[in-house]
């Protein structure tokens, strides 16, 4: 599997998926969301890692499987993954287009 | 066609009912994702990118129109309308919910299939020659014993937790399309001096981080002693297979660093001891019961020739092209073995909707004797159609997209599912293939360019058997962006052999063009009747690596 | 790999009369269990013990394979084994059904076959296939649990070293 973060990496974000249906989600505040663009984004190493903390609580392996940390950028439009691994995970496949996350988007 | 007695329905049935209570518990939070993993592995459930998969297991490549049609079924019912049918002859579901994946498996249960050992470090889905029953000169029909690895095999109390995964493929033709020589176990089916059938026995191929083809380990094993001798390599690579690092557990590491003759040596002398007891002889009587399900079906007793297919052929270029690429003599006079190409120009390969599904699932029952296989090439056949039905069969694949003339031409690659689906996958594969093949559409040109087989990995672990295309290419990550190594000169069949790497690794926007310059390259070199693999065999790779890097 | 565990030998939930020596203590008269090592280079003075004794054949996790001993060395030295402990560093390391099959069906031991380490619900039947008779597991885990485990696949298709045939087999009174 590729890194998710290169080492010099600003912003942040937690990425897992749900245990019923495998739904890629992003944690927010103390729960998850599943559109990338509502994702809690951590500045800094060190506000990172509290964010996977808080994300990672004992009991959570009950629902949410294996949260991680992954690189984002900041452009105009907001933040974006780095990666196009994480890019196919926030939208969908990209020979698919009608499904996934992208086929509902606004 | 094999069909289930009450034991396999049985065992089926409680590996169901088993699985529903696992997944049951898991969803309670009464066991960890870590305990429950390798339970749901070993019932074909993964966890990819954006949603679970699950991948049916279509033993030896065969389906009856009633398991087709549930195949579109459940595409319909539990995912997204479609299914991917892959490399090892199995299909997969891309978007399953965990909770309802064990209503999915009774159903599948029903028509006698399942997903068992489709994933997990055991013996999988055994895998066998498309053209089965259907081709001329085949000495056994390769079913009859893979059906029999395929019940000794599930729920191997010994074999289920070996270094790593098991494939084992079979054929009983000369032409090899199982590449069987890029299995963990090849079996060759042959005839001795005696008139006798037995099964040549080829260990250790693989691809991966580390291909090998496969060594020639035993040529004769008597069709009572197959399953004593198979024990007897599974044991020794389960006794002695590396554990201490997944890239070097493969059994055909273990045939690298123990040696071809030592490796012989260890499974003989293994053999002995277990053959001692006697105990797995295969009876004579189960190799019959078996055997009467894979006897020849019931042809009519047709002319060799068919005036309609003849006159159609004749009236329509179209068709004729159709039927140059995809249409396989048949061993029984007046029949033929349809090739559908699930490779439309710029499609994803080998996906189909579960109404082609369906289509298909139709077109078995009325024309092809109930029949479907699966290719390993990620196409589909019907195996025996008559030549009278070749042109009205043709119309309603047409109809469906269907009827791409394309068997073994460049567009018709095979590719693994790549980063827009798989979570070990480093780069796409799909959209290589779809650009590809959307490069090469004209399909004059693929003519003009003959037999040439592109294979597209999204990772080193080789599912789109990169290592075996004439063209290989494999997808890797640097830094989040995706790049693509190219190899040459691979090949599966049964004078196997591995690409070489041509150098320096391509951008996504530059592979295309390097195709294209592969392609030129040997349309310049190429000499009367030379396929691309003969070009590259002869020629090496100097004149395609000085065409390729040029600035 | 569970903090504390119960055994389960045929069948019931048993008090474990056996103990488990390291190379470095010296040996007592209560039935012990002593690496192989041990059982190799003592096996003269160990013949004259007036007590039980058994071997626990271990899996080399730290080295490059991590192979497990070679359980036909046991082969001399069967005779006064009474139980032979096979240990399951990961449940994944499936090395440990090979070796139960080889001393049942190859060596014919007949004595008390135990698996130790992770051993897990759903390698129980399996283990049980490949003639295993004791198993060490998690405590929490009840004697019903354990045997509705070893009956939830009611067929096999291979013989094994339990006395099921094998439906190859069966299905023609074989």
């Amino acid at each position: 599997m590729a890194q998710h973060s290169s080492k010099g990496a600003r912003f942040q974000a937690v990425t897992a998926n749900r245990l019923n249906d495998g739904e890629v989600v992003y944690f927010k505040d103390n729960g998850w969301v599943e559109d990338f663009a509502e994702a809690e984004i951590a500045d800094g190493l060190e506000a990172a890692e509290a964010l996977l903390t808080r994300a990672s609580p004992d009991n959570l392996e009950v629902f949410i499987l294996d949260p991680y940390l992954f690189e984002v950028s900041e452009s105009d439009n907001g933040f974006t993954p780095v990666s196009v691994r994480e890019n196919i995970r926030a939208k969908g496949p990209t020979v698919r287009l009608d499904l996934g996350k992208q086929a509902t988007a606004h | 066609m094999y069909r289930y007695d009450e034991f396999d329905h049985k065992i089926v049935t409680d590996r169901v009912n088993q699985f529903r209570g696992q997944v049951n518990r898991r969803i309670n939070g009464e066991i960890t994702e870590d305990a429950f993993k390798p339970l749901r592995l070993m019932n074909g459930v993964y966890l990819q990118l954006h949603a679970y998969m699950l991948r049916v297991a279509i033993p030896y490549g065969t389906l009856s129109s009633k398991q087709m049609r549930m195949q579109a079924h459940i595409a319909r019912k539990y995912d997204r309308g479609y299914g991917h049918f892959t490399t090892r002859q199995n299909i997969q579901y891309n978007w399953p919910a965990l909770d309802r994946i064990p209503d999915l498996l009774d159903e599948l249960a029903s028509v006698e299939m399942h997903a068992i050992q489709t994933s997990g470090n055991c013996i999988r889905n055994v895998t066998a020659d498309q053209y089965a029953g259907a081709i001329a000169d085949e000495i056994e029909d390769p079913r009859i014993i893979s059906e029999i690895i395929r019940q000794w095999s599930t729920f191997h109390p010994e074999f289920s937790y070996l270094p790593r995964k098991f494939k084992i493929a079979v054929t009983g033709h000369k032409n090899d399309r199982a590449a069987i020589k890029l299995h963990d176990i090849g079996i060759v089916i042959v005839r001795n001096n005696q008139g006798e059938i037995g099964y040549e026995v080829h260990v250790g191929g693989g691809q991966g981080r580390s291909p090998f083809i496969a060594k020639k380990l035993a040529d004769f094993v008597p069709a009572e002693k197959l399953l004593a001798y198979l024990e007897a390599v599974m044991r020794v690579y389960n006794m002695l297979g590396r554990r201490d690092n997944s890239y070097k557990a493969r059994i055909k590491i273990l045939v690298h660093e123990t040696g071809e003759a030592e490796m012989r040596r260890l499974v003989e002398e293994e053999f002995s001891k277990i053959d001692s007891s006697q105990m797995l002889n295969l009876p004579e009587a189960e190799l019959e019961r078996i055997a009467a399900y894979f006897a020849p079906p019931n042809y009519e007793s047709l002319p060799a020739q068919s005036d309609s297919f003849e006159t159609a052929k004749q009236n329509n270029a179209e068709f004729s092209h159709w039927v140059k690429t995809n249409l396989v003599a048949h061993k029984t006079p007046g029949y033929g073995i349809v090739n559908i190409s699930l490779k439309p120009i710029g499609g994803i390969p080998g996906d189909a909707t579960d109404a082609q599904m369906d289509v298909i699932a139709d077109l078995a029952e009325r024309y092809a004797l109930d029949e479907v296989r699966v290719t390993h090439e990620q196409n589909l056949v019907l195996p025996h159609v008559k030549l009278d039905d070749v042109k009205e069969v043709y119309d309603i694949l047409s109809n469906h997209e269907l009827a791409t003339p394309n068997i073994g031409l460049i567009s018709d690659s095979i590719a693994c599912p790549g980063l827009d689906y798989c979570n070990l996958a480093n780069a796409r594969s799909i959209p290589l293939a779809q650009e590809i093949s959307t490069h090469f559409a004209d399909l004059d040109k693929q003519y003009d360019i003959g037999e040439l087989k592109i294979k597209i990995s999204g990772c080193i672990n080789a599912c789109g058997h990169h290592h075996v295309g004439h063209i290989g290419i494999l997808g890797v990550d640097k830094k989040g962006t995706e790049f693509y190594q190219i190899s040459l000169g691979g090949s599966a069949d049964e004078k196997a052999s591995l690409g070489d790497i041509t150098g320096q690794a391509f951008t996504e926007d530059k592979v295309v063009d390097a195709v294209d310059t592969i392609v030129e390259t040997y349309l310049d070199l190429r000499q009367p009747e030379e396929r691309f693999l003969d070009t590259y065999r002869r020629v090496g790779m100097e004149p395609f690596k000085e065409q390729l890097y040029a600035d | 790999m569970p903090t504390k565990t119960h055994l389960i030998a045929n069948g019931a939930i048993i008090d474990d009369p056996w103990v488990f020596i390291d190379d470095d203590l010296p040996l007592g008269d209560t039935p012990s269990i002593i690496s192989l090592d041990r059982l190799k280079t003592e096996a003269d003075a160990l013949r004259s013990r007036n007590a039980k004794l058994g071997v626990v054949l271990r899996t080399d996790t730290q080295g490059k394979t991590k192979l497990g001993e070679d359980v036909r060395e046991l082969a001399p030295y069967l005779d006064m084994l009474s139980i032979i402990a096979i240990d399951f560093p990961v449940y994944r390391n499936g090395r440990g059904y090979s070796d139960a099959r080889i001393l049942r069906e190859e060596m014919g031991f007949d004595g008390e076959l135990r698996a130790i380490g992770e051993v897990l619900f759903d390698q129980w039947s399996f283990m049980a296939r490949c003639g295993f008779t004791a198993f060490e597991i998690d405590a929490d885990i009840p004697l019903k649990t354990f045997n509705e485990a070893l009956s939830e696949l009611g067929e096999a298709y291979q013989p094994a070293s339990d006395n099921q045939r094998g439906v190859l087999w069966r299905r023609h009174g074989l």
